[in-house]
């Protein structure tokens, strides 16, 4: 500039023009609003219907986005056993997944096996949420599912457990009821060994039985009980004896002592999972040909609807509506006479009435014969009485007194299944504690606060105030999913081996997914009702109001946006355009 | 699903405070836009909703300078200011127009033909919203077939076809012509990016911005309602190259009346309305399909 | 160095001196000959600078609006349809406080299409901002363009350099065109006071609410009562480098003058022979050139005129229902002096019909022998059967 022209400039004033000098933030444009958007996560269905009321949601979403670490953590706040339910859960979660609205449900079944696995591959250890020691102690009776569980849970909130179990290994049924081909040892013992190393403490060949309840009381604050049902249901036919326990072929197999040579017909009376359980192994042990003796129809049968599918997959040959009339000895073989049975109208249970129907009886002969139409408790004190100071839960039963003991696991739950017996001794464990922090009055709320949805399943991670804390209970249904913002995308599945694969192998049947199928399937997830970043709200908001936050000062704990009400209009476009429910709009009640 | 917030460019352009009201679909355009143009950007801005939006004296709802001007210049005053630009060896500002749809279609038609003609470098930006909605919803020649507005009330519903304003600018044989959505904010962003890119000659940008208020459509919908109008191919989303190389974006499924029944401003229209809105956009659809060279049925 | 140029050529000759950097036009007669020079200089180096060829006026005022905001020295030209088409933009650009220049060919307007001198079309204009400034001959012509962009820069108001439509837009004449370099000692470079900048990324002409529309308004007239004495400054300058001035006004003969013609244009140069004429004849007769229109220049009008005993003023113009523009202003600029002349308001040379010496001399024995005004105008020249 020459010295002329920076007179000339020095000269002149600036116009008065309309001109900017500050910026539109002066505005408060909030005081437009009458409708509040802001974050509301809900409970998506899946997780409600998880027994072990696991996160799946957001489970998908850390796996979705690589952290598989933080999956498996996510899990194991609920439950300890991903590996194993991965393997052996009937999923009703899959059941009520949104997903299966739009295309088909998300394999959250074999994203569990997956997860879990990685956890025992990467040798992750267990989350300890509270650190401080409780001084109380609990004896736990079993070590199956419920009661490693009841252990687990507990050890993780600071209370010192012993776990007392009958048979010579841990595992309950998970080892003896399941076969190798659903549950291979090694992974069992991965997570039981997990559960030991958190401070649990499991004493096999130690069962317990009512004359060792007063030393108990002695050394411990309370009991779970959570051993199963290990006495088999008698058919009560002539001939009975003939047939043998499905249970215990299990057990001999398990220990190597069973084999199929030269059976060329079995059959399995029952309709359950063991009568599946035990139907598929002996397809495995080289029997030639399996019935499966049901009377009712496969629609009735309370075994879970995919092990059924399997099972005739593989072989089983379904007999259905014939009841066992009497089982004779015939040469070398049984011969086992059936009787035909119709369905009628609808019993108490909602399943139809099965009656006897006209006809002919029908003989069979076969060279073994199994009964598995359920168990029941092995000792008369395991049945829980409605008598005395006890109250009744979801899915374990507590006794009040100066030793308070809690029934679980099979001897209580209505759906007897690996998950509701997770989910009873996450229950026990909520009820030891609370009454012992707080009293028996405070029970019925502080459960009601942890309620995963409407239903019964509990969260360890609400009971402990976690992150997810505040999740609305309101379950996202299907309607309120903005699928505009996914593309349909076919369900990754699990390979599985035709049935020429299944004789003589006790190899696993289900293969888990390849790391990138599992990534895959898990963007899938809606992740219904769980911000997962997506950034929708802060990409549309028309008033720059949506902002990143640092997730420890945001108003709704752990996300990672925030809303500045100074500005926000109430439009209302990032609740719509919130591709799964994570926000809700409210009328505005507080003026700015 | 795989937008997280790391991946995204967190500073924007635009303050919050302004006046736009709520839901309005023209500032997601806005703010959408300055995320992929960023800072080296120069707005001009004739009257239009934008004019009031951009905030007045002494504020500004925007980070980027801003030249407000007179309603038909848009085209003009943005190749004044790109020739003073050049002529000071600034060529990586790059100078945007940003209009509405009167500003475009209508009354800023002649200024913009006239800069594209000449190949003014600079990236011309109309915002759709269908009618002269800062004025209070007069039509416009955007203004659609079936649309009331309060220049066309009652029984007297615009019954002339909305000007096709891609094709019109396609016609000049510019480099680029596209449409783009509020609804596509990765596929609008990416041609904001494109057409920055373009240095040298005009590029337009024909972006439908749903407007709440004038369309009689709750303030929550307006991303929904611009995502129906490119499902339902009543705007569909295409690219024009020198005028001759067409790339189509999005073809819809839809019918058009899953499009038309929510807006209060097609509140009128008879079935058998609709389904001469239907054949319209069937019409205007195989058109384009043929300019595309795709099967208009595959 | 004299050179004998078109009027149309003084204008481009002043602006390649001021090293505009961008322009725009649309061609409309009479005023091409002034873009088509630029254009050559734009293509064969002679400028640096970008000449935007734009498909309207109103483009074209637009493009400067743009340009200037840019912060470049800026140039247009137009004349009658092509100003009118403009208006909403000049009221714009003076809005805006940007310091455009303009040449604008006095021409009339249709219909019926007439392409020939006519004040009307710069008149119309007389509210939007700009300042203007009315020019006698080819010399007035470039040096008052070159002047203009300091003027306009200086105030940040934008000025219109009027020319008549052939007169001398298309008249040839001796123009003294200094060399670049004395140019620019008188022009410096163009240093934006207004300016789109990355630096500091405001708004600009945004919406002005009732709170603050008042005071910009106010403001731009703060600016123009600033111009005379800026303009004064500018000539004092000019006046230095050159060895010229012109005034706001000029007055000839005045002092002891009974009639003082008031003309603008190149009729001024057809006056000074009436009066030479006349003063030999022993005729008292005097004569005031009105250069400056816009700010209208109140006190030297006063001082010059407000002692007369009468005065004639030439309107090439005309506001329908009213009476010829120039002297409507003279009229209220002297009603409140006190012992005001008698101003005598003449139309002529409309739509190019000539103003000659004897048309003027006719206004001047009108104006002597009517002791005082008949009527608001007197239209003078019309034919007898139209």
């Amino acid at each position: 500039m020459t010295e002329s022209e920076k007179n000339l400039k020095s000269e002149r004033i600036p116009p008065v023009i309309s001109q900017s000098k500050i910026s539109t933030e002066a505005n408060q444009t909030g005081t437009w609003r009458f409708l509040r958007p802001g974050y509301d996560e809900k409970t998506a269905p899946c997780s409600a219907a998880c027994p072990a009321g696991e996160d799946i949601g957001r489970i998908e979403m850390l796996a979705a986005k690589g952290d598989l670490d933080g999956a498996w953590e996510t899990i194991l706040g609920e439950n300890p056993f991903p590996a194993v339910c991965g393997r052996v859960c009937f999923h009703p979660c899959e059941g009520v997944c949104n997903r299966g609205e739009f295309d088909s449900a998300i394999a959250i079944h074999g994203l569990e096996r997956f997860i879990g696995d990685a956890g025992i591959r990467k040798k992750l250890s267990a989350p300890v949420p509270r650190h401080t020691k409780v001084s109380k102690r609990i004896a736990v009776a079993g070590a199956g599912p419920a009661g490693l569980s009841a252990a687990y849970f507990l050890a993780r909130i600071g209370y010192g457990c012993d776990i007392f179990e009958a048979a010579p290994e841990p595992g309950g049924l998970l080892r003896w009821g399941i076969p190798q081909y659903r549950l291979p040892a090694a992974v069992l013992a991965a997570e039981i060994d997990r559960i030991e190393s958190i401070g649990v403490k499991i004493h096999c060949n130690s069962p317990i039985h009512e004359g060792r309840l007063e030393g108990l009381q002695r050394d411990y604050d309370g009991l779970f009980v959570g051993c199963g049902e290990g006495r088999p249901i008698p058919l009560k036919i002539p001939g009975e004896e003939l047939a043998l326990d499905g249970l215990d072929f299990l057990r001999q197999m398990r220990q190597g002592k069973e084999t199929c040579n030269g059976v060329r017909t079995a059959a399995v009376i029952g309709g359950g999972n063991t009568a599946i359980d035990v139907s598929r192994s002996l397809l495995r042990m080289g029997a030639k040909k399996v019935l499966l003796i049901y009377r009712r129809r496969r629609e009735d049968m309370p075994a879970f609807a995919q092990e059924v599918e399997l099972a005739i997959q593989e072989g089983v040959e379904l007999v259905e509506l014939r009841a066992p009339v009497r089982i004779e000895r015939k040469d070398r073989d049984c011969r086992l006479i059936l009787g035909p049975m119709r369905a009628e109208g609808t019993a108490q249970d909602g399943r139809a009435r099965i009656l006897p129907a006209d006809g002919e009886e029908e003989s069979l002969d076969v060279q073994s014969l199994y009964r598995a139409i359920g168990a029941e408790p092995a000792a008369d004190w395991l049945r829980p009485s409605q008598k005395g100071d006890v109250e009744r839960f979801s899915r374990s039963r507590i006794y009040y007194d100066q030793f308070p003991i809690i029934f679980g696991g099979d001897l209580t739950n209505p759906t007897k299944s690996v998950a509701d017996a997770i989910g009873s001794g996450k229950e026990a464990a909520m009820l030891f504690d609370t009454l012992f922090a707080e009293g028996r009055e405070a029970i019925h709320d502080r459960l009601q606060q942890c309620r995963v949805g409407q239903g019964k399943s509990l969260s360890m991670e609400m009971y402990l105030s976690g992150r997810r804390k505040t999740r609305n209970k309101e379950e996202v249904p299907f309607e309120r999913i903005n699928t505009e913002h996914f593309t349909k995308a076919p369900r990754q599945n699990t390979p599985l081996p035709g049935p020429a694969h299944v004789i003589g192998s006790f190899a696993e049947t289900e293969k888990s997914f390849s790391e990138g199928a599992a990534q895959k399937e898990a963007e899938r997830c809606f992740n219904c009702g769980i911000c997962n970043d997506c950034d929708n709200c802060r990409l549309f908001c028309p008033e720059v109001s949506v902002n990143l936050s640092d997730p420890r000062t945001c108003e709704a704990a752990g996300l990672n946006r925030q809303i500045d009400y100074q500005y926000c209009k109430g439009c209302g476009i990032c609740v719509v355009e919130c591709p799964r429910d994570a926000m809700s709009l409210t009328e505005e009640t507080t003026p700015l | 699903m795989s937008r997280t917030a790391e991946t995204i460019d967190t500073a924007e352009l635009m303050y919050p405070g302004h006046v736009g009201c709520p839901g309005c679909g023209a500032t997601i355009a806005m703010k959408l836009a300055l995320r992929a143009l960023g800072e080296k950007t120069m707005l001009v801005i004739p009257a239009c909703c934008w004019a009031i939006i951009a905030g007045p004296h002494p504020q500004t709802s925007l980070k980027v300078p801003v030249l407000h001007t007179a309603f038909a210049t848009a085209g003009a005053a943005a190749s004044g200011l790109r020739a003073a630009l050049d002529r000071q060896g600034d060529t990586e500002t790059t100078v945007v127009a940003w209009a509405g749809d009167g500003g475009t279609f209508d009354i800023g038609f002649q200024a913009l033909s006239g800069a594209v003609e000449r190949n003014e470098d600079f990236l011309y930006v109309c915002y759709d919203n269908e009618a002269y909605m800062n004025t209070g919803n007069q039509r416009s020649s955007a203004t659609p077939f079936g649309m009331r507005t309060t220049t066309t009330p009652g029984t007297n519903w615009k019954r002339s076809r909305k000007k096709n304003i891609v094709e019109a600018l396609a016609a000049h044989r510019i480099p680029y012509a596209a449409t783009a959505s509020i609804a596509y904010p990765e596929d609008l962003m990416r041609k904001f990016e494109k057409a920055k890119a373009m240095k040298g000659g005009s590029r337009f940008l024909h972006v439908f911005a749903t407007c709440p208020t004038g369309w009689r459509v709750p303030s929550e919908m307006c991303v929904s309602i611009a995502r129906l109008a490119v499902q339902t191919n009543i705007f569909p989303l295409y690219e024009v190259e020198d005028g001759n190389r067409y790339t189509l974006n999005f073809k819809g499924e839809k019918p058009v009346s899953e499009y038309l029944k929510p807006q209060g401003r097609f509140k009128h229209l008879t079935q058998a309305d609709m389904k001469e809105i239907q054949e319209m956009v069937d019409e205007d659809w195989e058109l384009l399909m043929r300019k595309i060279g795709l099967d208009p049925c595959g | 160095m004299k050179e004998v140029i078109e009027g149309s050529h003084a204008v481009s000759e002043a602006v390649r001196m001021a090293r505009v950097q961008v322009m725009s036009a649309y061609p409309i007669t009479p005023q091409t000959h002034i873009v088509e020079a630029l254009s050559e200089y734009c293509a064969d180096g002679r400028m640096e600078a970008s000449f935007i060829c734009v498909e309207s006026e109103h483009s074209a005022m637009a493009a400067c609006i743009g340009a200037s905001s840019g912060g470049v020295r800026t140039f247009t030209a137009s004349s009658s349809h092509g100003l009118a088409l403009m208006h909403e933009l000049l009221h714009w650009a003076s809005a805006a406080r940007l310091p455009i220049v303009m040449a604008e060919v006095n021409r009339a307007l249709g219909p019926g299409w007439n392409i020939w001198m006519d004040q009307t079309d710069s008149l119309s204009q007389r509210d939007t901002g700009w300042i203007q400034l009315y020019c006698e001959d080819g010399q007035e012509v470039f040096d008052t363009t070159l002047q203009a962009f300091r003027l306009a820069e200086t105030v940040n108001l934008p000025v219109m350099v009027v020319l008549d439509a052939f007169f001398l837009s298309h008249t040839y004449e001796p123009v003294d065109l200094p060399d670049q370099e004395t140019a620019d000692r008188f022009l410096p470079p163009f240093v934006p006071n207004i300016r789109l900048e990355h630096e500091n990324p405001c708004a600009m002409s945004q919406m002005a609410p009732p709170g603050h529309y008042m005071e910009m308004r106010h403001a731009i007239q703060g600016a123009m009562e600033t111009v005379f004495e800026t303009f004064s400054e500018i000539e004092a300058d000019f006046d230095a480098v050159f060895g010229r001035k012109y005034g706001m006004l000029e007055a000839v003969e005045c002092e002891d003058a009974e009639v003082i013609l008031v003309v603008t244009g190149t009729a001024a140069s057809t006056c000074r022979q009436v009066v030479a004429d006349l003063r030999k004849k022993g005729e008292r007769i005097g004569m005031v050139k009105l250069k400056m229109f816009r700010p209208f220049p109140l006190e030297a009008i006063r001082e010059t005129l407000g002692g007369a005993r009468k005065i004639a003023v030439l309107d090439r113009n005309f506001s329908f229902g009213a009476s010829g523009i120039f002297a409507q202003e003279i009229r209220a600029a002297l009603c409140n002096h006190p012992g005001h002349p008698q101003v005598f308001g003449y139309i002529g040379g409309l739509g190019g019909r000539d103003i000659t010496t004897d048309t003027l001399e006719t206004i001047y024995r009108m104006t002597k022998e009517s002791p005082e005004p008949a009527r608001e105008s007197v239209w003078v020249g019309l034919k007898e059967e139209e």
